[in-house]
């Protein structure tokens, strides 16, 4: 059992466990705080700074970021004040800036204020760079698909040189995990496309299902899933059966074996 | 003592071979004195020998020799190989110094107001020489520390006020306290010569200079944090400095200076070096440390200090170039004598890069709270050609600009971020009247926008915003409503940005719109630049009354803009102008004027 601290939230007493960030204390006890890179699978990264919060009390008034920020015996959060507030509207102008259409980052913006941006680029790039894909293909997969590159203004996500990834296994948690929509997942005829604006991050054909004969998942993907659930449970995929068929079936399903543990989702 | 015979002297030529030096050529110098005694067929009781030294600090005077003959010392500026000869047949054989080439008064004004302590041994002894290190004392500290407890060390460090040169001001026995009663048994001391500040070149002089006055310092560092494993990470820039900063660890090791059972004790430790691959955001703490872990260069969030857990997640105490060389002073000398110098909160020296617009740019090393008047019209020795000072810019790109108001102000950490800049890693940038204050504030943010990491969304996008906006105001597309919006983004990118690179990057504008607001809105509602720099603002002609029809600005104009006959006044065609200033540079009557 964890320690209680208790800790006063926007004028309000709480009390949270040892070890919790202020972004999941708010959390219970309801209160909003907005954020683009954080989210609960993933090590926080703390680089949007969209949740940041005054704090003082047991730390020097300052503004940290509450993704990161552990919660402490005597702190005081405020999560909405006028400073912040007014940063944060700022922080959402600018991110609107070069993704000026995505309908995710509208909403976030108007729940927060925030109608129009004055600090348009002309660029209609949906992707905040938030580096939720990056961290996901890379702590998560394991598979260091995606990488940065470029430095400042001009950083970006892509592939290693910027070609169709050899080492993508067309899982899609990238496309999954992306705020913004920016990150793509198609599947068409018995092929599956990964993509951004601009790029095609990666090409799949697509394994027939053995019992309804749809196509409907990389043999990378597959194969990796085999060699996971041979390594950490002993199992094995004896038959390649899509997700649906398992279900009709109703029977045991290796295929449910989550990657990194924990509740990894998965876009099949 | 055996008498001398005329021919049997002392004679040690000291010639500057640090980067400024060697650029002017230094080392061209050294073979023709080689080659001249040698031909002069000059014979000594010791030497003649030349004497490769580092960085003499006054730059704009190089290459600078001593020669000392018996002990007495000349120094010679603005030498050459072909001067050579004429010196080694006069001064060394007939011994008569060749007065015209020697310094002259403004030599001396540079050096009287300094206080040498980091930089005594830099510019006299040979960096590429262990043994004349040792021979000025040099390991002595070392030596003494590793008798004493680290405890005592780390107390004789706090009590000395020593404080972070690298820009924070952080102080440093605090830090090597908290770094000492972290957890763990693996500790690293590191050493920060990512030196990326445009116009800053005080720990590279240190490194070329002196390279074993950091090593000592860190052997110090290590033995009272208790690390066994050190890193000094530096640009690969700078080349000079990296050889000789690798040849001083071999030679350090020969000597059982670095490695197992330093001095014969059961102390270990070594250093390793890492090259800097040109970011100027790898000087920043946790950035130099994800590079050295071989990942990209980027900087995280600090909530957990690095002294608790900094390189591979290990206790990690990093300080600068200088303030490591300043270490083996305190331990020499003593806290008391340390504390005495310099004012009542920045204990000690500091090293400055004076450069810009200032007569005598280069190294200069004063007491903490020497005016900044001092630093520019006695050491620097005022502007040139006559122009009155604007400002000057300390801190690197994320410092700020103090204009003339300030002048008597002390130089130290309080005063500099009063003042709205920061004493940084002590670049001291002077602007004159013909540097406009929107143009310079441009420059510094564009550099932040291209060295930033890009990580955090403030200073990656914040940051471009306003070099967009600094862009529109200096070609004339300015509204008041520009100067509202950079205010803003500048206190959102202080409030809510990643690491320092961020929050200290609006300073430039902060400390310009603080100072020089009205130059701004010369910018945007006269649509005039006061400095005649901003191009689409500038007008240059030319008062006939002033003109004398001298030609110098007709024959010098790029694009035959400039009419007139000899002896009349000349004439700028505003159609074909393409403001370049030369003939507002060239004109010696004050004629061309810019508006």
């Amino acid at each position: 059992m964890a320690t209680m601290l208790n800790l006063t939230i926007n004028g309000k007493d709480i009390e949270a466990p040892e070890g919790i960030t202020i972004l999941e204390a708010a959390k219970r006890e309801g209160i909003f705080i907005p954020t683009l890179c954080h989210h609960e699978a993933l090590e926080p990264e703390g680089t949007c700074r969209l949740c940041i919060v005054e704090i003082s009390g047991a730390i020097r008034h300052s503004i940290r970021i509450s993704c990161i920020q552990q919660v402490k015996e005597g702190l005081v959060v405020e999560t909405d004040t006028e400073r912040i507030k007014k940063n944060r509207r700022l922080i959402l102008e600018l991110l609107l800036g070069r993704s000026p259409y995505s309908k995710e980052l509208l909403d976030l913006a108007s729940k927060c204020g925030v109608m129009t941006s004055r600090f348009l680029t002309g660029e209609n790039d949906d992707c905040v760079r938030c580096g939720r894909c990056v961290r996901v293909c890379r702590d998560k997969i394991g598979v260091h698909a995606l990488c940065w590159v470029n430095r400042g203004y001009e950083r970006k996500i892509t592939t290693d040189f910027e070609r169709l990834s050899e080492y993508c296994i067309g899982c899609g948690s990238c496309a999954q995990v992306c705020p913004t929509g920016a990150i793509k997942i198609e599947d068409r005829g018995n092929e599956r496309k990964i993509y951004t604006w601009g790029q095609v991050l990666a090409r799949f054909k697509l394994e027939k299902c053995k019992e309804c004969g749809r196509p409907y998942a990389p043999k990378k993907y597959l194969d990796r899933i085999n060699e996971r659930a041979y390594k950490t449970k002993g199992l094995e995929l004896v038959d390649y059966v899509c997700p649906e068929c398992v279900k009709k079936a109703e029977r045991p399903t290796p295929i449910k074996m989550p990657f990194g543990g924990g509740d990894m989702p998965f876009a099949i | 003592m055996a008498s001398k015979t005329a021919k049997q002297k002392t004679v040690v030529i000291s010639i500057c071979t640090g980067t400024g030096g060697i650029a002017a050529g230094g080392l061209k110098v050294v073979e023709a004195f080689e080659a001249a005694f040698v031909e002069s067929k000059v014979t000594a009781e010791i030497g003649p020998r030349t004497h490769k030294v580092g960085c003499r600090g006054f730059c704009a005077k190089d290459v600078l020799v001593d020669v000392a003959v018996d002990g007495n010392t000349e120094t010679y500026q603005f030498v050459t190989p072909d001067k050579v000869e004429k010196i080694v047949q006069e001064h060394i054989l007939a011994g008569k110094p060749v007065k015209k080439w020697l310094v002259k008064k403004d030599y001396h004004d540079f050096h009287s107001k300094q206080q040498k302590l980091v930089l005594a041994n830099c510019g006299t002894i040979d960096p590429e020489s262990i043994e004349e290190y040792i021979a000025t004392g040099g390991y002595r500290s070392a030596e003494k520390a590793l008798k004493m407890e680290p405890d005592e060390i780390i107390d004789i460090i706090k009590m000395s006020g020593l404080r972070g040169r690298g820009g924070g001001g952080f102080p440093t026995g605090i830090k090597w306290e908290s770094c000492r009663r972290a957890g763990g048994n693996i500790r690293y001391v590191l050493c920060n010569a990512d030196e990326g500040d445009p116009g800053a070149f005080m720990d590279r002089s240190i490194v070329e200079g002196n390279p074993h006055s950091v090593i000592e310092g860190m052997i110090i560092g290590a033995y009272a944090i208790g690390a066994t494993e050190g890193y000094v990470y530096i640009r690969a820039e700078y080349p000079l400095a990296v050889d000789r900063l690798r040849l001083a660890l071999d030679q350090a090791r020969d000597k059982n200076i670095l490695g197992k059972h330093v001095f014969k004790t059961d102390v270990d430790f070594d250093i390793k070096v890492v090259l800097g691959a040109g970011a100027f955001v790898c000087g920043e703490s946790t950035a130099l440390m994800t590079s050295i872990e071989d990942k990209a260069g980027e900087p995280r969030p600090k909530y957990v200090h690095t002294t608790d857990r900094g390189l591979w997640g290990k206790p990690s105490n990093l300080n600068n170039v200088e303030t490591w060389a300043n270490v083996p002073l305190i331990i020499d000398r003593g806290a008391d004598w340390y504390a005495g110098i310099g004012s009542e909160k920045s204990k000690g020296t500091k090293i400055f890069s004076l450069v810009g617009k200032i007569n005598n740019t280069g190294l200069v090393e004063v007491p903490m709270g020497i005016p900044l008047r001092d630093m520019i019209y006695k050491i620097g020795g005022g502007i040139p050609r006559k122009k009155d000072f604007k400002a000057v810019q300390t801190g690197g790109p994320s410092g700020g600009c103090i204009p003339a108001s300030h002048l008597d102000m002390p130089i130290d950490y309080e005063h500099l971020s009063e003042a709205g800049s920061m004493m940084g890693s002590g670049g001291m940038i002077v602007l004159d009247e013909d540097t406009c204050m929107v143009d310079i504030s441009k420059y510094f943010l564009d550099f932040c926008k291209d060295e930033g990491c890009g990580q955090c969304t403030p200073c990656r996008e914040g940051v471009a915003q306003m070099v967009r906006l600094l862009t529109e105001i200096t070609e004339g597309n300015g509204t008041l409503e520009h100067i509202t919006l950079l205010e803003e983004l500048s206190h959102m990118i202080q409030d809510a940005s990643l690491c320092a690179l961020g929050t200290s990057a609006p300073n430039p504008v902060i400390s310009t719109l603080r100072y020089f607001r009205e130059e701004y809105e010369a910018h945007i509602i006269d649509k005039r630049c006061p400095a005649g720099v901003c191009k689409a603002l500038t007008t240059f002609t030319i008062d006939e009354t002033k003109c004398t029809g001298c030609t110098i600005c007709a024959r010098n104009c790029p694009v035959g803009a400039i009419t007139g006959e000899k002896k009349s006044p000349h004439f700028i065609d505003q159609e074909k102008c393409i403001t370049c200033r030369v003939c507002y540079e060239q004109c010696k009557f004050g004629a061309v004027q810019k508006g």
